[in-house]
């Protein structure tokens, strides 16, 4: 079934669950799949807490797993979206691109191309331009 | 707009509410208007007195009370749930306004935001 809508949304998604440790990222990839099939604009994907482990390189699930991290890239780059990971959250669980490697003289770099991170800012600035935030948590909380 | 930032979870067991905290500080230094909220087991974040130390981690309270100066407009804690986790008035540390959450209060912010 098709939504209809006078005006398409515009949606940001905010995934905080991690990948294989809870169901957010794909039920989001569901949820992104959806809208885009409806005609609505995704403005820009941003992981926080946990869930920037979805944008790990070295994530390598056994071949008859959904690959998430591989998915999510994907749609990415097929619906040219941007993708962020919060900067705190990464550099705190070992989610590392190459200018932070340098910085911290780390001794590799890790970040799925086509996530970058970036800092919180670009959320805040999710929630003045899109018309709606999503959230998909992982739901582990106390 | 305007978000209300809820942490519902006790301090030091995870790391959601430090996150949900960073949020709350974040949209106060882009200038958006932005208020947390204490609920359920959450309000022990409002607890005088931590000492965490013995678990190396540092204490939340002084985030929080630091956080009227980055320009977070309130801090509100659930009265019911105070009154739960045995929080008097005097067992807060400044700057805390005890609330009856409702539709009421929620429908005074554009956004409400868990970090987890």
């Amino acid at each position: 079934m098709t939504m209809q809508h006078s005006e398409p949304f515009s949606f940001t998604i905010v995934i905080t669950g991690a990948p294989y440790s809870s169901q957010a990222p794909q039920t989001a990839i569901g949820f992104a799949r959806a809208a885009l099939a409806s005609g609505h604009r995704i403005d820009r994907i941003f992981l926080y807490g946990d869930g920037v482990h979805l944008a790990s390189a070295l994530s390598s699930p056994p071949s008859d797993e959904p690959h998430w991290p591989r998915e999510w890239s994907q749609l990415l780059e097929a619906h040219d979206i941007p993708g962020i990971a919060c900067i705190a959250s990464a550099l705190r669980r070992g989610l590392v691109d190459e200018a932070e490697k340098k910085r911290y003289e780390l001794s590799a770099h890790n970040v799925r191309a086509p996530f970058v991170i970036a800092g919180l800012g670009e959320w805040v600035e999710a929630g003045l331009r899109s018309s709606r935030v999503i959230y998909f948590h992982g739901g582990s909380g106390a | 707009m305007s978000t209300l930032v809820v942490i519902d979870s006790a301090p030091y067991g995870d790391w959601t509410g430090r996150e949900a905290l960073d949020m709350a500080f974040s949209l106060a230094a882009f200038d958006q208007p932005v208020t947390l909220l204490f609920l359920g087991a959450g309000v022990n974040w409002l607890r005088k007195g931590q000492a965490p130390e013995g678990i190396s981690q540092k204490s939340v309270e002084k985030n929080l009370s630091a956080a009227p100066i980055f320009g977070v407009e309130g801090l509100l804690a659930d009265g019911r749930d105070c009154e739960a986790y045995g929080l008097a008035e005097a067992d807060l540390i400044a700057g805390v306004t005890r609330v009856d959450v409702g539709s009421d209060l929620l429908h005074q912010y554009t956004h409400t935001v868990f970090a987890g």
